[in-house]
């Protein structure tokens, strides 16, 4: 399967009469925007632009997206919720770089995210490097939390498609190539290469701790192999509210660093044969089975080591203990990917779970780390959620507009794919 | 907390825990399964009767635990 990504890198995003693209500027119409979105599940939708160095705080942030549009290849980008669920991963698509689309709701008030812009917040969130269309929904009196966050997670996908769209006939940047071949083939074309793949562990703890693959509730699925290019064109999508500095939003998915890296390396220091997806489910049992496949199928590809990354923490630690420790006893190197939670002062055991055989980790942070994030001069959404927060407390809103605040608070802050800047060192 | 009881306040615990492998982790010496982690002690999916049935099988399990000597982490 081989995928052709079109890099557009986007200058600017502004509203304008028409939705187009034209001299490296996303113009969006703002009423046709909200006119697609409508939904009889929400009661005001309002859309806003907030750039890189505003004094703009976003919370609560539930999703964030990267427009992409089929040009040409099988289906279109978020399969399973658009088109007929065709395989997607090959072909071409175009991308808006340096955008996102990101949707704020009050679903479960505790478990989402707050972006700043500016300030000590921004050093934390990747979004604050770029320019954002905030789609803000409320929803009708009487709307479960669970029928909330699907309403928001469509409006986010139904935004991101209808700006996507303006990329379709523009000339990329610049185009990268991503190829992996069916796998007898790939084992073969680098023999001498070690051969490499990547554990993908979704969140699915679900209610609300959802992703979907190819529009499948993950928590319903076994264990699957995947092609990395299918990640791309948005197979893997996130509805989840869980602690936001490490969950993984669509945006993640769709930039999943661990398989770009993968790629760049593909074929000079390995073989990247592609990608196990599995879940995190919440009884025992499933945690075994899904465990017990996860390491199936890997001594099925017959590669040498694997990548996994976690979803979450907690509970999820044992999944990915369990998938360690039942990949190493095949005799398959294993290096982990996972964050922190060490205490405010980083001295308590950092995960739920461990095992000998996970001798190879990677941290993204302690997401227990204390920040002050002072007033900023804008709020989008509804700033009293920070005192309810995941990583928040009673008192964390200040009266003077500041707050106190775990880093968990913050999208993005201790991503496990690696999309961010922070990590651990061991001593 | 279970270790803190056991070795500080010198009193038996039970652990009724849906991850065993985590409570094995931290240590806890009598260790009784749980049902799954947002319901350790109900199902939503059971009658409100066959879900008290359960809770009592459970703790009934635990109380006897606490009873039982061991010698090494043990799951009941």
């Amino acid at each position: 399967m081989r995928l052709e990504l079109g890099n557009i890198y986007v200058k600017d995003v502004q509203f304008g009469a028409k939705t187009e693209f034209k001299d490296g500027i996303v113009y969006v119409n703002k009423e046709e925007l909200i006119k697609e979105l409508q939904d009889e599940r929400l009661s005001k939708i309002d859309v806003d632009i907030v750039r890189p160095g505003d004094s703009v705080r976003i919370c609560p942030v539930k999703d964030v997206l990267e427009p992409r549009v089929k040009v040409s290849g099988n289906g279109q980008v978020f399969p399973g919720f658009f088109g007929n669920a065709e395989v997607v991963g090959s072909g071409r698509t175009h991308v808006l770089k340096g955008m996102t689309v990101l949707t704020v709701g009050k679903i479960v008030g505790f478990q989402e995210g707050i972006i700043d812009m500016t300030g000590p917040g921004a050093d934390y969130t990747p979004f604050s490097k770029t320019i954002n269309l905030v789609i803000l929904a409320d929803k009708v009196e009487g709307l479960k939390q669970h029928e909330h966050e699907a309403a928001v997670r469509m409006a986010g996908l139904k935004a991101t498609r209808y700006i996507a769209e303006v990329a379709r006939n523009v000339e990329p940047d610049e185009i990268k190539v991503y190829e992996t071949k069916p796998l007898a083939q790939q084992l073969n074309e680098y023999p001498e290469l070690p051969k490499v793949a990547y554990v993908y562990m979704l969140q699915s703890q679900g209610l609300m701790h959802d992703t979907y693959l190819y529009g499948v509730d993950a928590k319903q699925i076994l264990p699957t192999f995947i092609y990395p290019t299918e990640v791309m064109d948005g197979a893997i999508i996130s509805g989840n509210c869980v602690s936001s500095c490490d969950k993984n939003t669509t945006f993640h998915h769709m930039n999943n660093p661990i398989i770009y890296d993968l790629y760049e390396r593909h074929g000079k220091d390995y073989n990247f044969v592609g990608v196990i997806c599995t879940n995190e489910n919440v009884t025992l049992l499933d945690k075994e089975r899904s465990s017990n496949f996860t390491a199936k199928l890997v001594e099925f590809l017959g590669v040498d080591g694997v990548i996994i990354s976690e979803e979450g923490f907690g509970n999820p630690d044992a999944d990915l203990i369990m998938n360690c420790r039942k990949i190493s006893a095949l005799g398959v190197k294993t290096v982990c990917v996972t964050d922190e939670y060490a205490g405010r002062d980083g001295a308590s055991q950092s995960l739920a779970d461990s095992h000998p055989s996970a001798d190879a980790v990677v941290s993204g942070g302690n997401a227990n780390e204390v920040i002050t994030l002072p007033k900023l001069d804008r709020v989008i959404g509804y700033i009293d959620a920070v005192n309810v927060i995941a990583g928040g407390f009673d008192g964390s809103l200040a009266e003077d507009g500041s707050i106190t605040v775990e880093i968990q608070a913050i999208t993005g802050a201790t991503n496990e794919l690696g999309y961010n800047k922070m990590g651990a060192l061991g001593f | 907390m279970i270790k803190e009881l056991e070795d500080v306040a010198d009193v038996p615990a039970v652990h009724i825990c849906t991850v065993v492998p985590i409570s094995k982790t931290v240590g806890a010496n009598r260790i009784v399964p749980a049902i799954a982690i947002p319901h350790p002690l109900g199902d939503p999916k059971m009658s409100p009767e066959e879900e008290k049935a359960l809770r009592r099988q459970i703790v009934e399990k635990a109380l006897k635990a606490l009873t039982t000597d061991v010698e090494e982490q043990t799951v009941f």
